[in-house]
């Protein structure tokens, strides 16, 4: 029992993440139809600025506010230089320039830092540990869920009273017919790339604060891990995105658990696996999202 | 062909279209894109004539990935499905190969403990790799599967996870592949015959692959998904298909691959290699055999110079900086500037076997004078067909979504060769009638038949069945020439409705005044043509029924007039019944016999053309209640 607990705060804390990230892949596809490859790229800009400011000791009280914008301010970046010319053109074309500009972030960091790894010290909440009755909890987890839940209510309250809100929620249901009601194209796509960036920024600070390193290619991992979950989830469903990060987060744990040591390394497979036969027995993901087309 | 219980003699008995086709598009190409391989390759000896191995490394490993981007090509280029799984396959084959033929006493030390026996064989290494490509091509299958059974993206993600287990697989079975630890003492190539020979074959599977029927049915679900189904064309078989063949080719580029380097490992093929040859795909242009050559060269050249300049020589009298990771700013900056500049690549549809064959035809002199309407001559040389078969009846025909009930209860019926108009005003329900009938929208109740023939199931099926549909928002298959939208109809016909008589390809585009064009991509002809395109494409599928979708839409007064005899002279010619919907009383008037009249989703009137315009409910419908 006590091990079932501690895992799933384990398990939380790391689906946090993942929800976070889960969100904003999920929100992107929602106005057009885009499984962003390249968002991952919002926590290596977050890493290197802790990296970059962490090296001139400047506090983390500091940093993380500024790690948070530089995502921010990348992800509508890359809006604005690239999704905005391929906006219309087909998911196969929207698929590919997610991933050369994954890529070419890639070869920035090598060329502009270096490929080899650069370490930061993490704080010392990172891994402090209380003890409460029989359980052991990391305090970091708890931070981490407490933030992301408070990302979640927060998103939702967004969506549903803000202006803006409204207006992703009609480009997600149709884009022509939001356009024609008046919402700015342009605008909307470009203020879901900087909500989605927002999240992915603070996702980041979470994650950076254990991980202590900043490296050209690490943010791959997490997205695809992000893109799972809102796969999970039904992509374009953001409650879905954030029950697909979490239960992904924590089924890694039992996973890890559970299964054989000679068989650990096939965590992701037998992931991939359960995903690939959700897409052939349910298609639409765990969360209906309507999208018939129109003849 | 023509059927001998028909009561008209046709007017010309069409010619089974695929072999004829064949060879006019196939060979052509294949022999142009053969001179242009035979001409790189030729640049490319004399490259490497003048200086060290390493250039022969680099025309041999050019070559391999020509194999592998054509693999790619014939699947993700022929579908339009974009797949990440490919070298997954290429990793399976490859292995399976190196298990093979790796030396007995080289097996007992690298992975003494592989089970089945592996370490006691040693197998010839064309043995071993025909093995490998069989074991390739069964993979592949086993994907093509569930890869062609989902929809586009799904099937991208499904493909993309397949990569990363066979990665996780071979990192993880330390006792069958060694593990991270690389498989080495694979039996080497020798020289490039192998590599050339491998480069020839793949444009020729791919040459031949794109003019199969198969593979031009698959390009036509890639131009348009829904307007393939109503032509009869079902989307999983031939994407299948696609996925196999090319999954085969692409085993035996991997196969090259491993025996040209002399090891394999996990890491060999990885997602950033799939990048790369996804990159050598799109960059020249992934739909035709030509633009996958002229991709493979470029990308390869440019990484080539890239990490020569990258490693910091001494060059054009100075010394250049390192800079680690250049060949992969190469990379993902023409792939990305490509993408937002040319998303069809670089030479977007050009092949050279069509350029070649379109040079040769247009000095030809049989060619029509353009501009000059061919439309009546066409319609003089081809008879009329009598109409035969059932009536097409559709009773208590329903569809309810939410709470919302779009079409209620609509019960008619269509007689063999007549021309039944369907009316009403906007919103009246009249797509979502065409879409119960052809299938694209299940109904809550209700049936139709077609004669003694119950239509259901999904809207190829009953295409084949015989009812044929045009859209109201014109879906012609952009990127393809005006023939071959017809084409492809037609060849769907020689399968599906032979019983029927057919009116030929060329034939039916002389009927709609499309023969001078015939040549031009569908997409670049005005609204007027690309109308008169569908119809015609509806036409070749011989069907009982023609079902026209607003067919005037968006035309004027006067462009109607000529459609009205339009579609009389397309119906007479095949002896199809014609059921029209629209919302202009006056055309459908002066087309129809008989008038079914719809508002709020139901019947509100039925019966001739003077009997509706006199009906005064139907005045009210239309003008409002003011004027009945």
């Amino acid at each position: 029992m006590t091990q079932f607990v501690q895992n799933l705060i384990d398990g939380l804390g790391n689906g946090s993440t993942y929800a976070l990230l889960a969100v904003g892949v999920s929100m992107l596809f929602g106005v057009m139809h885009l499984v962003n490859f390249a968002h991952g790229e919002l926590l290596t800009i977050g890493a290197y600025v802790i990296y970059g400011m962490r090296s001139n000791d400047i506090s983390w009280w500091a940093t993380i506010p500024v790690a948070i914008l530089s995502a921010v301010m990348l992800s509508m970046l890359i809006e604005f230089v690239a999704f905005r010319r391929v906006r219309t053109a087909s998911a196969f074309t929207l698929l590919l320039t997610s991933f050369a500009i994954e890529i070419l972030s890639h070869a920035a960091w090598r060329i502009g830092v270096s490929s080899t790894p650069r370490r930061f010290e993490a704080p010392d909440i990172a891994f402090k540990v209380v003890e409460i009755g029989p359980f052991n909890i990391e305090v970091w987890d708890v931070v981490s869920i407490a933030v992301a839940v408070a990302c979640f209510i927060g998103t939702a309250i967004m969506l549903r009273t803000t202006m803006f809100g409204l207006s992703i929620r009609a480009a997600s249901e149709d884009f022509d017919a939001a356009r024609l009601m008046g919402v700015k194209a342009n605008r909307v796509i470009s203020g879901a790339f900087a909500f989605a960036g927002l999240l992915a920024g603070i996702a980041g600070a979470i994650w950076l604060v254990r991980r202590g390193q900043a490296d050209p290619r690490m943010g791959a991992e997490p997205l695809l891990k992000a893109v799972i979950a809102a796969i999970i989830g039904g992509l374009g469903s953001l409650p879905g995105a954030v029950v697909g990060g979490l239960s992904l987060g924590i089924a890694e744990v039992y996973f890890r658990s559970w299964l054989p040591s000679d068989l650990q390394g096939l965590t992701d497979s037998f992931v991939f696996v359960v995903i690939a036969i959700l897409f052939v027995v349910r298609p639409q993901g765990l969360f209906n999202v309507q999208s018939a087309e129109r003849v | 062909m023509a059927d001998a219980t028909t009561a008209t003699v046709p007017a010309t008995v069409s010619r089974p279209a695929s072999r004829s086709q064949l060879r006019s598009i196939a060979l052509p190409s294949l022999l142009a894109n053969w001179v242009l391989l035979a001409g790189l390759f030729a640049v490319g000896m004399l490259y490497a004539s003048g200086g060290s191995s390493a250039r022969d490394l680099l025309i041999s490993d050019l070559l391999i990935n020509l194999v592998l981007v054509l693999g790619f090509h014939i699947f993700i280029g022929n579908t339009g499905v974009l797949s990440f799984g490919h070298l997954g396959i290429a990793s399976v084959a490859a292995y399976t190969m190196a298990l093979l033929a790796v030396p007995t006493d080289r097996k007992t030390v690298l992975i003494p403990n592989a089970p089945w026996g592996i370490p006691e064989i040693e197998l010839s290494p064309l043995v071993a790799s025909l093995i490998g490509i069989g074991v390739g091509i069964v993979v592949a299958a086993l994907l093509g599967l569930v890869a062609a059974r989902t929809s586009g993206l799904a099937a991208t993600m499904i493909t993309l996870a397949f990569l990363s287990i066979v990665r996780q697989v071979a990192e993880n079975r330390k006792d069958l592949t060694g593990g991270a630890q690389n498989l080495s003492s694979v039996p080497r190539l020798e020289g490039w015959s192998w590599p050339v020979f491998g480069a020839f074959i793949a444009v020729l599977i791919a040459v031949f692959f794109r003019s199969s029927k198969t593979g031009r049915l698959a390009v036509a679900t890639r131009e348009d998904e829904l307007a393939a189904g109503a032509m009869g064309i079902e989307v999983f078989t031939p994407r299948l298909v696609a996925f196999v063949v090319s999954g085969g080719l692409v085993a035996f580029g991997g196969i090259l691959r491993v025996q040209s380097l002399g090891s394999i490992g996990p890491s060999q093929f990885s997602f950033e290699f799939t990048i790369l040859i996804l990159a050598m795909l799109v960059v020249g242009g992934m739909r035709t055999v030509t633009g996958a050559i002229a991709g493979t060269v470029f990308i390869t050249v440019g990484k080539e110079v890239t990490r020569f300049l990258g490693d910091g020589p001494d060059f054009l009298g100075f010394t250049w900086p390192v800079v680690d990771g250049l060949p992969d700013l190469f990379l993902a900056g023409s792939l990305l500037a490509v993408l937002l500049t040319r998303p069809n690549g670089l030479l977007g549809e050009f092949d050279l076997g069509g350029w070649v064959t379109q040079r040769f035809r247009r000095s030809a002199p049989a060619m029509p004078v353009p501009g000059e309407p061919a439309a009546d001559a066409g319609f003089a040389v081809v008879a009329p067909q009598q109409a035969t078969g059932g009536e097409l009846v559709t009773s208590g025909l329903g569809v309810v979504f939410g709470g919302f009930t779009a079409v209620d209860d609509v019960s008619i019926t269509v007689a063999p060769g007549r021309i039944h108009g369907l009316i009403g005003p906007n919103g009246a329900g009249k797509t979502t009638f065409v879409n119960l009938l052809t299938g694209i929208v299940e109904p809550t109740t209700g049936t139709v038949r077609l004669g003694d023939k119950e239509l259901r199931g999904a809207p190829y099926k009953r295409a084949r069945d015989g009812v044929a549909r045009t859209f109201q928002n014109l879906r012609v298959f952009p990127s393809l020439s005006v023939r071959e939208n017809v084409a492809v109809a037609d060849l769907v016909a020689h399968d599906h409705r032979s019983h029927r008589v057919g009116v030929s390809v060329d034939e039916l585009l002389a009927l709609s005044g499309l023969t001078h064009m015939a040549d031009r991509s569908a997409a670049t002809l005005d609204y007027g043509n690309q109308r008169r395109l569908e119809i015609a494409r509806a036409a070749a599928l011989r069907p009982d029924f023609l079902l026209l979708d607003e067919p005037t839409s968006g035309m004027s007064s006067s462009e109607s007039l000529e459609m009205v005899d339009h579609v009389r002279r397309v119906a007479t010619a095949i002896g199809a019944g014609v059921l029209v919907i629209d919302h202009d009383l006056g055309f459908i008037t002066n087309i129809c016999e008989h008038i079914t009249v719809l508002d709020q989703g139901a019947v509100l009137a039925e019966g001739t053309a003077e009997e509706i315009q006199r009906d005064p409910r139907v005045i009210e419908a239309y003008l409002g209640s003011g004027h009945a």
